[in-house]
């Protein structure tokens, strides 16, 4: 015995203490050498999120984003360039093009011709911004927004371009943007999803939009983007079955709840909870969901406002004004796609129409939360997942031409939500081919929408196989300067 | 060490300790030549030799009358050869630094304590190598002589050190990451862009102790002063300005600055160092006070956390957190403003359960919620005595709720309300003129969709300078906007009996105006749509909508199609194109048209097609029927080469084998430069009765002026109707 407790005084003994503690300490200054954080005050996992709640007083509850898909051209209705017009079919001086990649419709093309805008530009409101005769509903608005002209991304096709913009990855598998809210905002109205979808589609030429784009990713599936169609049934699977009554769909519910929670008794499966709260949660939906969806009681100045397509279901008119009434039921993300902005080739006729159809909804939508009180706390944002070339694309005609993929600079502009209206923020080069001022990189814009919604992009995480993820992925900067 | 050499480094240490004593008294009359200044500026690579030996020696040398290391033989002869060589290293380090130390930029405090603290070292360690063998050098002398030698050592070294890489050197990443961020809008332009540029970059070497080309960039008044060279920047023009001059220099030019070796500046700092220039430095100005667009101001915005958030700060404590979550329901949510916020923010949903005890119910949390949602609820006037009793409310919804003005009393007491939303409620100019003087923090109000008048609001507006009014859209008829065009709600455009024609539009109270005859409805003779329109026979409809205060909208085309026999069964005697499928045979008589759109491929769009072979159908009835048309719906878009068939044959009869040819058409072909089109090959003949019907498309030979020219066309057929 004594020999064991000698043994164990020996275990104990300073110069074991010291080689131990010695060993203890390189670790540790290993580890925080191999991951910067470990001992600093950055640390996520700290001051980590609380799903549902902000981590600061958000300026913005809510966002509607009306997508333009397909890749509006910047050239056409924000970003005045006259210079393109005095340079009409000259070449674009390889140092402007620099080594940006072409896409497989352009890489080929043996002339890269300049081609301005057909269309003539105007300055408005107090901001004196230059909108395109082809936005005449947005002119009157250019106080409320705020342009930026100087969004960039990485992509130069469609789909990893879009996902990009709405997952912060090229390659999806990611939350969208609106699932990354939900989750970290939680509900405001329990009765409806917390991110819907809706869609939409123009005359001009087209690029699909997929589900994908609305996916949850890796987060609990709650969080999902829910798209609300045109038909008579907007949400899917949400009507009783014919014969059923209300009462009797309670009952069912009722008695389903109890044997889910004998289940939960016996398996304590969390799942099965969750399964009952999305059945309840559709319950009430089926009274929360009629109603929002009725456009009878609008309002004759609303349907003057939107325009009189807003009563057509489907449209993009018909859509903003779901998106208003989704977003002041609580909705906190809505987001529409509107297809038909990629022209490749008959531009001028095309993205005619296509602004037509979005300019004067578009713009009503700002106004009609602006007369609701509910700018403030609504975010709009407007905007492709790219922008358009400086040189045409195919044939260059005296009234014809196209424009390829380029995401070297875009147009897009948000509204409300305490981004600072009656402001154009960056600007490109006389060419409008590369950013000359203020770039603002796909993962900064996200990180500002997520900063006006109370939420720390760098905070906002979720780990999963083993890393941790975020919207903005490992970049990204809050555009601090276009804040109100 | 043979005593040979030990004697001749004795000899050596005793002539540079009289040399640098020389060094010493005569340092203002000394001038090093160049050729030697490379010795002096080996001084801070040797000094590192010193260090550690005389340090090692001197630790021996506190031990050395130990009993057992007195006899050691070894002990005693390495530690006298040890301190021999550190004191003379020590005097070669001393001899450099003094020759560094003639150099440009070395002077100040700094340099003297490290001087000193360095000369002194040297002299003592003299001291002790030629006397410890003396009598009286024992043991304490021994050990106070070695302290304070390892004194004067950390001295120097600390001094140097400090000479060298400035101060706070070491302790700078831990101190710097403690100071408080400034905040954007209290930055200074001098002290919190530019001074901490200086001070990470220059100062090290441009600082009062070590005034390296003369320059201290530590204080204004030496910054405007200059250096050596002369001013250090010419204001408001960066090209001519020192300054600039010597950061853009290649780096491998002496002058360069920072020098080579050191850290160098960023782009950022460049550009921000350029433009303080060119805005003629100013060492008052805040960041804040520049231009919104000034290029300094936006590079330098990054630096600074945002203009201070104006994060509330609320005087009451946090609702239990158990409270809280009792009082959410699936109808009403009771959210945290934020994370360790103790502010609520309150949303009642869904008109049918709200009742004034929602909101009574709510007296536990009535000093934090600061936002009410109330928007649609029934919410009556009387209920506002509930809602006045949240104190802190910042927010009010009432937004298409009960409330007449009348009401709004109630709420004049909420000293923190700022944002009240009446639209689409029945207050009265009235109310407001009255009321609303009495709302002290009140800043906006929407009025949107109530009876206040445009000169109304705008009367309020001018008695309330404090308060935004909104008054939102309103129709003044100035401005009328076209209808959209009617829409066809028939579930079918296709019938085989009789049937209504509905048409509608979405806005209540339009006219619907519609031919039948091909020509254009106009707003005033063309026959207003009144649901009694029944179609019996292959009908084009043309319709527009008309409604006061609207323009009149575009024109809409309907055609409907009589398909009254449609066959028992039907086959394809020739294969279709691979990719011209849809449904087979069975499409051509599903009901289904196809739609011409770009971006809905022709095959996966009901639409049936060959090119290399005839298409060739056969449709049986089980009993017999009399028919005297049929007509094939075709897509015709010349510049993709779909075409018309050539020709189009019907053959009918009693039987599979006896079938007689009942027409044949040559379908009008199109033109070079023709839109696309649908349309339909009609092929009428004597009344038939037959029980097989045989139709055959024969594709055409593309013409001359086509790209394909002499190739068969595309022949896209989506429905066949037979009447």
């Amino acid at each position: 015995m004594e020999k064991e407790i000698l043994e164990h005084g020996f275990n104990f003994n300073r110069r074991r203490f010291l080689s131990r503690l010695s060993l203890g300490l390189g670790s540790a200054a290993l580890g925080s050498l191999m991951i910067p954080d470990l001992f600093g005050k950055n640390n996520a996992d700290e001051e980590g999120l609380t799903p549902g709640i902000p981590h600061f007083a958000p300026k913005a509850k809510r966002v509607i984003y009306l997508f333009q898909n397909g890749a509006p051209s910047q050239q056409e209705l924000f970003d005045y360039k006259p210079k393109l017009r005095e340079l009409l079919g000259q070449e674009i001086p390889p140092s402007v093009r620099g080594t940006q990649r072409l896409t497989g419709m352009t890489a080929n093309q043996a002339s890269f011709p300049l081609v301005g805008s057909f269309v003539d530009f105007k300055q408005y409101g107090q901001s004196r911004a230059w909108v395109s005769d082809l936005f005449p509903h947005t002119a009157k608005i250019v106080d409320d927004l705020c342009i930026i002209k100087s969004m960039y991304t990485e992509a130069i096709n469609h789909d990893p371009a879009l996902t990009f913009l709405q997952t912060g990855s090229q390659q999806g598998n990611r939350p969208s943007m609106g699932s990354w809210l939900s989750y970290g905002l939680g509900n405001e109205n329990k009765n409806l999803p917390n991110f819907t979808v809706l869609l939409s589609r123009g005359i001009g030429n087209g690029q699909g939009v997929y589900s994908k784009l609305w996916s949850n990713g890796f987060l609990d599936s709650i969080h999902q983007g829910v798209q609300f169609s045109k038909g008579e049934d907007p949400v899917l699977y949400l009507r009783d079955p014919e014969g059923m009554d209300r009462h009797a769909r309670r009952d069912m519910l009722d008695n389903l709840a109890e044997l889910n929670d004998l289940a939960y008794q016996e398996f304590g499966d969390p799942e099965i909870t969750a399964k009952v709260k999305q059945y309840e949660m559709a319950y009430r939906m089926q009274t929360a969901v009629p109603e929002v969806m009725d456009l009878s009681k609008e309002p004759d100045d609303i349907i003057k406002l939107y325009g009189p397509d807003c009563l057509v279901p489907g449209t993009f008119a018909a859509n903003c004004l779901l998106a208003r009434k989704l977003s002041e039921n609580g909705v906190r993300f809505v987001q529409l796609y509107h297809q038909g902005w990629d022209q490749h080739g008959n531009l001028p006729f095309e993205i005619a129409r296509q602004a037509k159809d979005v300019d004067q909804a578009s713009a009503a939508l700002v106004t009609d939360l602006k007369q609701r009180g509910l700018l403030d706390e609504t975010l709009v944002i407007w905007g492709g997942e790219f922008g358009r070339t400086s040189y045409t694309q195919g044939k260059l005609t005296a009234d014809n031409y196209g424009r390829d993929h380029h995401p070297r600079c875009f147009t897009i502009w948000m509204a409300g939500g305490g981004i600072k209206p009656g402001m154009v923020y960056g600007e490109t080069d006389e060419l409008g081919y590369n950013i000359a001022q203020n770039p603002v990189h796909v993962h900064d814009f996200q990180a500002t929408v997520l900063h006006q919604l109370g939420l720390n992009h760098e905070k906002l995480i979720f780990k999963h196989l083993g890393r941790r993820y975020r919207l903005t992925d490992v970049s990204g900067k809050v555009v601090r300067d276009i804040l109100a | 060490m043979t005593k040979k050499v030990k004697s001749l480094a004795e000899q050596a240490l005793f002539a540079s300790a009289i040399f640098i004593l020389f060094l010493l008294l005569f340092e203002s009359k000394i001038v090093v030549p160049t050729w030697m200044q490379p010795v002096g500026r080996m001084h801070p690579l040797f000094l590192h030799f010193p260090i550690v030996i005389l340090l090692l020696a001197m630790a021996m040398e506190m031990f050395r009358f130990n009993s057992s290391y007195a006899t050691n033989e070894f002990y005693r002869g390495f530690l006298s050869n040890l301190l021999l060589v550190g004191v003379l290293s020590a005097a070669v380090t001393v001899v450099m630094g003094l020759f560094l130390s003639k150099e440009e930029g070395y002077s100040g405090d700094m340099l003297q304590w490290h001087k000193w603290s360095g000369v002194s070292l040297f002299y003592l360690s003299c001291l002790i190598y030629w006397s410890r063998n003396q009598a009286w050098y024992q043991a304490t002398v021994a050990k106070s002589g070695a302290i304070l030698a390892v004194f004067f050592l950390i001295g120097a070294g600390h001094y140097g050190a400090v000479l060298t890489h400035g101060d706070n050197f070491i302790t700078g990443p831990i101190t710097n990451t403690n100071a408080e961020p400034v905040a954007l809008d209290q930055a200074l332009v001098y002290d919190h862009v530019i001074q901490p540029i200086f001070q990470q970059k220059c100062i090290s070497c441009h600082n009062p102790d070590k005034l390296k080309g003369e320059l201290n960039l530590a204080d204004v008044d030496a910054i405007l002063k200059g250096g050596k060279s002369g001013k250090l920047f010419k204001a408001g023009l960066p090209d001519q300005s020192l300054l600039l001059q010597r950061i853009h220099l290649p780096a491998e030019e002496k002058k360069h600055m920072p020098p080579t070796g050191k850290t160098q500046l960023t782009s950022d700092e460049i550009t921000l160092l350029a433009l303080w220039v060119k805005s003629k430095p100013d060492f008052k100005k805040k960041v804040v006070d520049l231009p919104p667009t000034d290029s300094l101001r936006r590079i330098a915005a990054v630096l600074f956390k945002p203009a201070e958030q104006t994060e509330e700060v609320y005087d009451f404590d946090a609702a239990d957190e158990e409270t809280v979550k009792k009082l959410n329901n699936d109808y009403r949510t009771v959210a945290y403003l934020a994370k360790e916020s103790p502010a609520l923010a309150v949303n009642l949903y869904n008109r049918s359960i709200y009742s004034v005890e929602k909101l009574q119910e709510l007296s536990e949390i009535k000093q934090q919620v600061v936002s009410l949602n109330l928007n649609k609820m029934p919410v009556k006037d009387a209920d506002l005595k509930t809602v006045a009793q949240f104190e802190n409310l910042q927010k009010l919804d009432l937004n298409f709720t009960d409330i007449s003005g009348q009401g709004l009393k109630e709420l004049a007491g909420l000293k923190h309300l700022n944002s009240l939303t009446l639209s689409g409620t029945k207050v009265t100019y009235a109310d407001l003129q009255k009321q609303i003087g009495d709302f002290k923090s009140l800043k906006t109000v929407s009025l949107w969709e109530t009876k206040l008048t445009i000169p109304e609001i705008q009367q309020l507006q001018k008695a309330n300078k404090n308060i935004a009014f909104i008054a939102g859209f309103k129709d003044d008829g100035k401005d009328p906007i076209t209808l959209n065009p009617p829409q066809v709600k028939n579930s079918s455009m296709i019938f085989d009996k009789p049937v209504a024609l509905q048409l509608n539009h979405p806005i209540k109270g339009v006219q619907i105006r519609f031919t039948t005859d091909g020509t254009e409805p106009d707003s005033i003779h063309s026959p207003v749509f009144n649901n009694q329109t029944i179609l019996t026979d292959m009908t084009t409809i043309k319709a527009r909508a008309f409604k006061d205060g609207w323009f009149g909208s575009s024109l809409a085309t309907f055609d409907f199609y009589k398909s009254t026999y449609k066959p028992d069964s039907v086959a394809l005697l020739l294969p279709l194109n691979r990719v011209h499928q849809a449904e087979g045979a069975k499409s051509l008589f599903d009901h289904k048209l196809g739609t011409f759109n770009a971006n809905s491929p022709a095959w996966a769009n009901n639409w049936t097609g060959v090119r290399n072979n005839d298409m060739v159908l056969m449709a049986e009835y089980k009993k017999p029927v009399t028919v005297s048309s049929v007509a094939l719906r075709i897509m015709v878009e010349e510049a993709t080469g779909i075409f018309p068939p050539g020709s189009v044959e019907i053959w009918g009869g009693d039987s599979r084998d006896k079938l007689k040819l009942l027409s044949t058409v040559k379908p009008k072909m199109p033109v070079k430069g023709e839109t696309h089109e649908l349309k339909n090959v009609t092929c009428t003949f004597k009344p038939q009765t037959v029980t097989y019907l045989k139709i055959v498309a024969k594709p055409c030979t593309l013409p001359e002026w086509h790209g394909g020219k002499g190739k068969p066309g595309l022949v896209l057929v989506d429905e066949m109707f037979i009447n």
